[in-house]
């Protein structure tokens, strides 16, 4: 009895020790965890929902569909990538010798293969990037060189991995992201992609309606059930579609005189499906945003 | 073993005192069985035909995948593993059970709570945390039953006539105090009017998961096995050592798991539970060890019976686990996290080894505890090779289309829609194991309803013969 | 011991089973403390030390501090884009063409790629009403002072994104020359004409 006593004390600790270590202490370190702020700005994050998306995270919770999406996106590593932005005073011409003897030193030997292919056809045109998918400490050592040479260059950091790849997202998921989620809706199988960036990836919210009502008529072989009883089809009001009606491919449009309108719920779905945006950078999982510089 | 032995007085009254309370909790259990297996097929059929259900609510996929899972998991697994506690307990304490009545309320706040849960779910009452569906009235009515299912079984502890303490008496008690703690924390935590915030959510929810699918299935399914297979092979359990460093080690590195890798979670967290999920690799060894030195050589002439129930289910336990520590080890967890792979180890656990072990101890226990033979033998047998059969075809196609999947999503250069094809492919195939799951499943319901209805109509029949005999003397003078 | 054991197994008269008594192996108990210990090694390498801001794939927070973008030209180009298209996208246009009959275009304009920004830094600062001619057309609005309330940092990274996207290349502005226009200005001035704007300075 006496060893009862013991296994017993024993395996109370051990099961009361996780229960300290990953109910209790997460809920000390992030329960009262306040906004974060986006990088180089002044903006909070994230930002508060509105009314209709609010109630669309409990239609999403309601019809399970985390059971299917997750709203997490992985990351494998950050990046650095250096670019030359402007040469100063150096003619192009100069630059091109001064590029091809940092060959020749020692620590970019890694980086032979880059730089050498960075400079062989370069017209001269600017940004031009020097040095890609480097370490922090490569990158910077590159930036004082150039600055050493006249010229400005520029680093950018980027997240890597498939999901990010797959268009899902500029950075990993972080706690901030979920800070307004009640319930928190992770998912955790993937038997469709990825939600944490769909408000941004599918901005359109007629595209997400018609979407729901007919997955097939937005993806192609897509496995997503139908969700046609977010929708009501109901006769035409004097013959006229009214404004809020679908407009949808032949093979899902209904009878003629019938039009498809989304009911209450569909609609607030969707304004959370467009509220799904994490995609700012943040301390914990930085990146510098690049926008296209289109003319 | 002589079902007519009568050694000990207290044998037959162990048994009849056992009788109504395991019958309430297993028949439930049995037609939960069947109810999650079933909806697991409809889940299933989304997959085949996406559109198969596009108007009605009730049968989303969404919504009937959680509520097969939770009719699995709190309609079947968990009252048929209280009702095997209360066997143990009262076996191996040569003791009638306690409050006999007890158990008999509790079995039917039991099942009610698992039917409103599962009502709830399909009409989108749900919590949307995994595990935790159930609507808060559901969430007591099992928090209370199976407190007085634990204040019984640890009465009848109390009462034991053979002081001596066994191992599997460690897992089972373990297992008695554990839920009511992760039960209770998670949903004061999660399912009241002010949960916690944010990412603290999935992080409790994670911890209850891990702990009531992998740490408590595997405190009562080890436990009856540690029961079982000495019982039924007549030998001891090898040894006493090596149960007591499995049984620490694995509440100890079990309970720190479940924080997935990729989790949006501070660096820590999924390190710590990552490292655990390692360490898991010792007990199972120590597990795998006890029951080979116990079983090998052990002879026991019944292929397809309870001992072969019991063998099977901790194979697929050390499967499973090892499962688990391949998803909790960072290097592979990368490929296998949101694939199909997890699903599959869930369901490895529930129906390979959590439900195999049942089947074993409930085919061993139902003839004493009724003190009649099973109507129909063969339908056991036959049930051991359709679970067997089942699980293979159902669990073995979700793995490689999980492992396949993950490969692919890997490579951002295939598309999105050409990934989920290649797994669907291998989902559809798995369908057929749950059709044969679901076979197995009606014999085994078959046999404890034969059951319960040959022994109702013989109580009847001694009612009547009661009343139409004359009075005894003995009343006749009083 | 397990010959005998073997006798007395199920030692108790019911039949129940029993267990061989042993202690805790000595090896299973070596092999425990020597994984604990690599993964105490482990743990000090990823674990981030419970620091609630270090999240995978960074190790430590020199390493996150280390990554963090510089304010640099990119970060203030994304970060004047933002605010573009939140302020003065709704009227310009997110492409800078302009609207018909709410607001001229800013690419190409010839009030937007100045040689100096202290003209085009008092249209939002002070706001703008009455006639005036923008690449060649005529316009006759008024525009309110819509960025006196942005920080220096964001009007001086929206007004640099307007002078160099769309084909405008225009020197950038920083938020120091533009701190000491808005002190010029003041708060509250009254919307300039055109004509004043064009005595200016550029």
């Amino acid at each position: 009895m006496k060893t009862g006593i013991g296994v017993f004390i024993a395996a109370a600790f051990a099961l009361g020790s996780s229960w300290c270590g990953l109910v209790l202490a997460p809920s000390l370190q992030l329960g009262s965890a306040k906004l974060a702020t986006v990088l180089n700005s002044t903006d909070t994050y994230p930002v508060q929902r509105n009314g209709d998306a609010t109630l669309g995270l409990q239609i999403y919770r309601a019809n399970g569909c985390a059971a299917c999406h997750t709203e997490q996106v992985r990351q494998e590593g950050v990046s650095c990538e250096v670019s030359l932005t402007s040469l100063g005073k150096n003619k192009p011409e100069d630059f091109k010798p001064f590029a091809q003897s940092l060959l020749t030193l020692p620590e970019w030997l890694d980086h032979t293969k880059e730089l050498s292919a960075a400079f062989k056809d370069w017209t001269g045109i600017l940004p031009q990037v020097v040095l890609a998918k480097t370490d922090k400490e490569s990158a910077d050592k590159m930036a004082d060189l150039l600055k050493a040479a006249g010229c400005k260059s520029e680093t950018r950091i980027y997240a890597f991995g498939s999901d990010l790849s797959r268009g899902w997202g500029n950075r990993r998921s972080v706690a901030a992201d979920f800070l307004y989620d009640n319930p928190v809706q992770l998912g955790s199988l993937r038997a469709g992609p990825d939600l944490a960036n769909i408000g941004v990836r599918m901005a359109d919210a007629n595209v997400q309606l018609q979407h729901l009502y007919a997955p097939g008529a937005v993806a192609k072989n897509s496995v997503m059930p139908a969700f046609r009883y977010l929708f009501e089809v109901r006769k035409q009001v004097d013959g006229a579609t009214s404004p809020e009606a679908l407009t949808l491919p032949k093979e899902f449009a209904p009878a003629a005189g019938y039009e498809v309108v989304p009911k209450a719920e569909a609609k607030q779905l969707v304004a959370y499906l467009l509220s799904l945006r994490a995609n700012v950078p943040l301390y914990e999982a930085p990146f510098t945003p690049v926008i296209s510089a289109k003319p | 073993m002589n079902l007519n032995d009568n050694k000990l007085s207290t044998e037959a009254e162990i048994n009849a005192s056992l009788r109504v309370s395991v019958l309430a909790l297993l028949g439930g259990a049995a037609v939960w069985l069947v109810v999650g297996l079933a909806l697991g097929i409809v889940a299933s059929l989304t997959f085949h035909k996406p559109d198969m259900f596009a108007s009605c609510s009730l049968l989303t996929y969404g919504r009937v995948a959680p509520a097969a899972n939770d009719a699995l998991l709190y309609g079947f697994c968990m009252p048929a593993g209280l009702g095997v506690i209360l066997w143990i307990f009262a076996r191996l304490g040569q003791t009638p059970l306690a409050l006999p009545i007890v158990p008999v309320v509790a079995a039917n706040l039991w099942h009610l709570g698992v039917f409103l849960g599962l009502a709830g779910i399909l009409i989108g009452e749900t919590s949307g945390h995994t595990w935790l569906e159930f609507s808060r009235a559901a969430s007591v009515l099992l928090f209370a039953a199976f407190l007085l299912i634990a204040v019984t079984a640890a009465a009848t502890f109390g009462a034991r006539r053979d002081r001596e303490l066994q191992p599997a008496h460690w897992f089972l008690f373990a297992a008695l105090l554990w839920f009511p703690w992760i039960y209770s924390t998670a949903n004061l935590l999660l399912a009241t009017n002010s949960p916690v915030r944010g990412v603290v959510q999935p992080i409790i929810g994670w911890w209850f998961t891990n702990n009531l699918i992998f740490v408590w299935l595997a405190l009562v399914g080890v436990g009856t096995a540690f029961y079982l297979l000495p019982k039924i092979s007549t030998r001891p359990l090898a040894t006493t050592g090596y149960a007591l460093f499995s049984f620490l080690t694995l509440v100890f590195f079990g309970a720190w798991c479940g924080i997935p890798a990729g989790a949006p979670v501070p660096a820590w967290l999924p390190t710590l539970s990552g490292l655990a999920g390692g360490l898991l690799l010792v007990p199972l060894v120590a597990i795998a060890i006890i029951v080979i030195q116990t079983v090998r050589g052990a002879k026991v002439a019944y292929s397809g019976g309870p001992f072969c129930f019991t063998k099977i289910g901790m194979i697929f336990f050390i499967i499973s686990g090892l499962m688990y520590v391949s998803l909790a080890c960072p290097k592979y967890s990368r490929v296998l996290e949101f694939t199909w792979f997890s699903p599959a180890q869930v369901q490895l656990q529930l129906l390979g080894f959590f439900a195999m072990i049942m089947f074993g101890a409930i085919y061993e226990l139902l003839p004493r505890v009724m003190n009649a033979p099973l109507p129909f033998p063969k339908f056991a047998k036959l049930h051991f090779f359709l679970a067997l059969a089942g699980v293979a075809l159902f669990v073995i196609p979700l793995a490689i289309a999980g492992v396949e999947q993950g490969i692919k999503l890997h490579d951002a250069n295939l598309a999105f829609a050409d990934v989920n094809a290649a797994a669907v492919l291998f989902f559809r195939i798995s369908t057929t194991g749950q059709l044969i799951l679901l076979l197995g499943a009606l014999l085994f319901a078959l046999n404890i309803f034969v059951m319960t209805i040959q022994w109702k109509i013989a109580l009847l029949k001694t009612a009547l013969a009661a009343i139409k005999a004359p009075l005894p003397v003995s009343e006749v003078k009083a | 011991m397990s010959d005998e054991s073997h006798k007395d197994c199920c030692a108790n008269s019911a039949g129940e089973p029993t267990a061989t008594r042993s202690t805790v192996p000595m090896w299973i108990i070596v092999v425990t403390l020597i994984l604990l210990f690599v993964g105490g090694v482990y743990f000090d390498h990823h674990g981030g030390w419970f620091s609630p801001k270090i999240y995978a794939p960074f190790n430590s927070a020199e390493e996150v501090e280390a990554y963090q973008p510089k304010s640099g030209e990119a970060a203030a180009r994304a970060r004047g884009k933002v605010v573009y298209d939140s302020v003065c996208g709704i009227c310009h246009g997110p492409d800078g063409l302009g609207k018909p009959g709410q607001a001229p275009k800013l690419a190409g304009s010839e009030w937007v790629i100045t040689k100096g920004m202290n003209r085009l830094a008092h249209i939002p600062l002070q706001g703008i009403s009455g006639p005036i001619k923008v690449a060649g057309q005529d316009w006759n609005m008024n525009m309110a002072a819509m960025g006196a309330a942005l920080p220096d940092e964001d009007l001086a990274a929206v007004l640099s994104y307007i002078r160099t996207s769309w084909g405008n290349k225009a020197a950038p502005i920083t938020a120091e020359d533009l701190k000491k226009i808005r002190s010029e200005v003041g708060n509250g001035a009254l919307p300039m004409t055109g004509d004043q704007m064009m005595k200016l300075p550029e």
